[in-house]
C-alpha cells in the first residue's frame, strides 16, 4: 500500500501562472506556430529579461547558503511561481551546466511543504561532479532550474499514531522535511526521530532539531553518534526504540544501513509499515563482463529482450524482431540516437563505459554492459 | 574528373594513417566544454538578433538603404540559421552537451527543408556515401551531370540553365532531395512511401512560404509589397550563397569519385582517405568559415562529422601536414579559384563525350 498523498497547497501566483502559460506553451508548441518563433527563443528572452522568468520550467533564486557541518551545504531557494510545491519526503532533480554540459541530480527537500522558501542539502562527495560544483560555483543571487517535487516516500494524509523517523548521514533531509511536516500539523501522537551520524561535528540541522524538541511535545530524539557509542546496527536500534512494532518508518540513509534495517524488519516479522528512500549516495552501476546476458528493456513500446553478446544493441535488438530507426549503421548519422534512461552501455568506437541516467546513445555503436533501459 | 585511383599507400600506412587522424579527433573531442557551447549560443543569439533586426528593417524602414538593410541582415540570420547552426547542430556536434534546444535529432530550421528529411538525405546518404557514384545523391544532386561517368541524356545541353535554377531555388533543391523522386519513377518506391516523403516536404514549404510570402508581408498592411520582395531577396541571397558553398565542397576539380565495389570492406582508414579525397576546402578569414557554417572546411567536416565546426580551423593545419606526410591531395584554395573549376566542370559535362577512336 502507497501512503497516499497529502494534497500539495498551490499559492496563487501559481494557479495565476499555470492559468496563463499552459494555453501559450500549447500555442507555443503548434508545429505552424513553432515554425515562425520557437518556444527556445522565447524562453531565452524571457531568461533574458529575468532569469526566473519562464514558461517551462521551474528556476529558483539561491537566497541562503548555510554551513551545516565541515561537507554539507543547505541551499535556501526562492521558487518562481510554476513551481507547485511539495509533500513531505520528496525531492527534485537539481539541472545544472557544467563546463558545457547538463547533469541532473535528485536532492530531498529538508523544508516544510507548503513553505515559500524551499531548501536541499548537499554532502560534498569526493569525486561528485555535482556536490562539488554546488559547493564550490554556486553562490547566493544564482538561479538553479529544477523540477518539480516528486517521490513516493512521503507521509499519508492520515498519520498512524505512532511513528519512528530513522536516518543516516546527508539521508536526514527528507525526514526533516516530514518532520517539520508533522510539527506544522500539530501531529498529536507520538514520533522518535532517530540520526545515526559519526560525531556531533557531522550533525545536519543540530539547531533546528534542538529548537524542534524544545516544543513539540510527542517528539523523542535520538541521535546516535557512531564514533563514540558504536556502530549501529538494528540491535541497537531496537535497544533505542524497544516498541519498533508499532512504529510506522520511514527511512532514509545509505544502501548498506538501508539494507540492514530491512533484513531486520522481514526476519522479525514487523507488520507495521517500513518506508525507504534509496538515492543517498547511490552505487555506481556496476558494469557486467562483455557479452553477460542482460535485459534490454525499450521503455515506450514496452518490449523487453534478453541478449547476451558484444554486437552493438541495435543488431541485438533487429535479432529480437525490433526495427529501431537507423541509418548508416556506423556511428556517423545518429539516426539510430536515444536515450538511455538506466543501465551501463560501452562505446564500441572509443572502448568508453558509461553509466549515467537520461544520456544519449547511438544503437549502432554501443553495447550493453548492464540491464538497460531505452526510452524508445 | 574520375575514379580514384587505387590509394599506392601500404595497407601498414593505411592504418597509421588512420591512428594520426585519430589522435587529432580525440586532442579536440577530449576537450570540448564550455567555449564550444558558448560559441553555439552566441551563434544562435546573434542569428535571432540579425532577423529581429532585419524584419524590422523591412517592416517600419523607409526607404531602400533600409530596405536593403533588412534584407542583408534576414539573409544573414537565415544563412547562419542553416549553416554554422542548423546544419552543425543536425549533425549531432552538440548532444554531448545535453542541452534539448541543441539536440540533432529534433532540431528544424528556418528553410523549405524538413529536417527529419534532410537528416536522411544529408547524415545518412551522404555523409556515408560519400562520393560513391550511384549511391551519394549528392553528386550533381540527381540533376547535373558532373563526371564521365554519369550517362549523358540530351538533357544535360541544358544543364548550365538547370544549375542556375538549382542555386537560385536550392533550398527546394535541398528539400525535394529526399524525395528520391527518379527511384520513384523507375518503380524503386512504393506509391505510399513517395506520397509520405512528398506530403511532409510541401508541409514544411507551406509553413515557410506561410511566414515569409503570408503572414509577415500581411501584418506590415500597406508594406506588405516592401516585406514581401525583401523576404524573398533575402531567402534568394541564403539560396545562392549556401549552393556556392556546397558545390564548393564536393563538385570542385580534384575530388576523387568512387566506384561501389571499391569502397567494400573499407576500413576506418579507407574511410578517411575517401572522406578527404571526395571534399575540397576554400580559404577565408573567420567571419567567411562562420558564414559558411565552416564548411569552407568540408575536409575536416568530412573526417570528423559531429566535431562542433568552429573547432576545424585548429585541427585543418594538422590534416593538412599529415597530407603533406602521406603524399594526399589536401584540396584548398579561395572561392574564386574553387568555384572556377566547379563551373568548368559543369560547362565540361554540358557536352556529350567524344568518341575516342579505338
Ligand atoms: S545508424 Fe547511423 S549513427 Fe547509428
Amino acid at each position: 500500500m502507497q501512503p497516499s498523498p497529502t494534497t500539495a497547497t498551490r499559492t496563487t501566483a501559481h494557479v495565476l501562472a499555470r492559468a496563463v502559460n499552459t494555453p501559450l506553451v500549447k500555442a507555443l508548441g503548434h508545429p505552424w506556430v513553432e515554425s515562425i518563433v520557437r518556444l527556445d527563443a522565447v524562453e531565452d528572452a524571457l531568461s533574458a529579461l529575468h532569469p526566473l522568468l519562464s514558461l517551462t520550467q521551474v528556476r529558483a533564486r539561491v537566497l541562503r547558503i548555510v554551513d551545516e557541518t565541515a561537507t554539507t551545504k543547505t541551499f535556501v531557494l526562492q521558487p518562481n511561481a510554476l513551481w507547485a510545491s511539495a509533500q513531505a519526503g520528496q525531492f527534485v532533480r537539481v539541472q545544472l551546466e557544467i563546463n558545457g554540459r547538463r547533469v541532473e541530480r535528485a536532492y530531498s527537500l529538508s523544508s516544510r511543504p507548503g513553505a515559500r522558501r524551499i531548501a536541499f542539502t548537499v554532502k560534498r562527495q569526493d569525486q561528485g561532479l555535482v556536490s562539488n560544483h554546488l559547493h564550490t560555483a554556486v553562490s547566493v543571487g544564482d538561479v538553479l532550474t529544477i523540477s518539480q517535487a516528486t517521490g513516493e516516500f512521503v507521509l499519508p494524509d492520515a498519520l498512524p499514531a505512532n511513528i519512528l523517523l530513522l536516518s543516516a548521514g546527508s539521508g536526514i533531509t527528507p525526514v526533516m522535511s516530514m518532520l517539520r511536516d508533522l510539527k506544522a500539523r500539530n501531529y498529536g501522537g507520538d514520533v522518535v526521530f532517530l540520526h545515526v551520524c559519526r560525531a556531533p561535528d557531522d550533525l545536519i540541522f543540530a539547531a533546528q532539531l534542538q529548537a524542534l524538541a524544545a516544543d513539540f511535545t510527542g517528539l523523542r530524539l535520538v541521535v546516535h553518534y557512531d564514533a563514540s557509542a558504536g556502530f549501529f546496527s538494528p540491535q541497537v536500534l531496537a535497544q533505542h526504540v524497544p516498541d519498533l512494532n508499532t512504529r510506522s518508518t520511514w527511512m532514509c540513509g545509505p544502501a548498506g544501513f538501508m539494507d540492514a534495517i530491512s533484513a531486520y524488519w522481514d526476519t522479525q516479522g514487523f507488520d507495521k509499515q517500513l518506508f525507504s528512500e534509496r538515492f543517498v549516495g547511490a552505487p555506481l552501476l556496476p558494469s557486467t563482463a562483455p557479452g553477460t546476458p542482460v535485459q534490454v528493456s525499450f521503455a515506450n513500446s514496452g518490449t523487453t529482450f534478453t541478449t547476451s553478446g558484444t554486437d552493438p544493441l541495435l543488431v541485438q535488438a533487429e535479432r529480437a524482431g525490433l526495427t529501431p530507426k537507423h541509418g548508416c549503421r556506423i556511428g556517423i548519422c545518429r539516426s539510430c540516437q536515444c536515450v538511455k534512461t538506466s543501465g551501463t552501455v560501452e562505446n564500441l568506437q572509443t572502448g568508453e563505459v558509461s553509466s549515467a541516467p537520461n544520456e544519449l546513445i547511438r544503437l549502432c555503436i554501443s553495447t550493453a554492459r548492464s540491464d538497460v533501459a531505452l526510452a524508445l | 574528373m574520375s575514379f580514384a585511383k587505387p590509394t599506392t599507400l601500404s595497407r601498414e600506412q593505411v592504418a597509421e594513417f588512420e591512428r594520426e587522424v585519430n589522435t587529432i579527433r580525440d586532442s579536440v573531442m577530449n576537450n570540448l566544454g564550455q567555449a564550444d557551447v558558448d560559441h553555439m549560443r552566441n551563434m544562435i543569439r546573434i542569428s535571432r538578433a540579425s532577423e529581429i533586426g532585419g524584419r524590422a528593417l523591412l517592416h517600419f524602414g523607409v526607404g531602400p538603404l533600409s530596405w536593403v538593410a533588412g534584407v542583408l541582415a534576414l539573409a544573414s540570420a537565415k544563412i547562419l540559421d542553416n549553416m554554422e547552426i542548423g546544419h552543425n547542430v543536425m549533425h549531432g556536434q552538440y548532444d554531448w552537451t545535453g542541452d534539448p534546444a541543441l539536440n540533432s535529432q529534433t532540431f528544424e530550421w528556418d528553410i523549405a527543408c524538413d529536417g527529419e528529411q534532410w537528416r536522411h538525405s544529408h547524415n545518412v546518404t551522404h555523409h556515408t556515401y560519400t562520393n560513391i557514384l550511384g549511391k551519394d545523391r549528392d553528386l550533381g544532386y540527381s540533376l547535373l551531370r558532373m563526371t564521365d561517368e554519369q550517362k549523358w541524356k540530351p538533357r544535360h545541353w541544358f544543364q548550365p540553365l538547370a544549375n542556375l535554377m538549382l542555386a537560385m531555388g536550392f533550398q527546394y533543391g535541398v528539400g525535394s532531395h529526399d524525395l528520391e523522386i527518379g527511384r520513384y519513377k523507375h518503380g524503386a518506391m512504393p506509391k505510399a512511401e513517395f506520397k509520405a516523403r512528398l506530403d511532409r516536404f510541401l508541409t514544411k514549404v507551406g509553413k515557410v512560404w506561410f511566414k515569409d510570402y503570408l503572414l509577415f508581408p500581411a501584418l506590415a498592411l500597406w508594406s506588405a509589397p516592401r516585406v514581401l520582395a525583401g523576404n524573398f531577396c533575402a531567402n534568394l541571397i541564403r539560396n545562392l550563397w549556401t549552393y556556392l558553398i556546397i558545390f564548393c565542397g564536393h563538385f570542385t576539380e580534384g575530388v576523387a569519385i568512387y566506384r561501389e565495389e571499391d569502397t567494400r570492406n573499407e576500413t576506418k582508414g579507407d574511410w578517411y582517405i575517401r572522406q578527404l579525397s571526395g571534399s575540397s576546402n576554400l580559404t577565408g578569414g573567420r567571419l567567411f568559415h562562420v558564414m559558411s557554417g565552416h564548411l569552407s572546411h568540408q575536409i575536416e567536416h568530412h573526417l570528423f562529422p559531429d566535431m562542433p565546426a568552429h573547432r576545424y580551423p585548429e585541427v585543418a593545419p594538422q590534416i593538412q601536414a599529415l597530407c603533406r606526410k602521406y603524399g594526399l591531395f589536401y584540396n584548398t584554395g579561395s572561392l574564386y579559384k574553387q568555384y572556377w573549376t566547379v563551373m568548368k566542370r559543369i560547362l565540361t559535362y554540358t557536352m556529350p563525350p567524344k568518341r575516342v577512336p579505338v
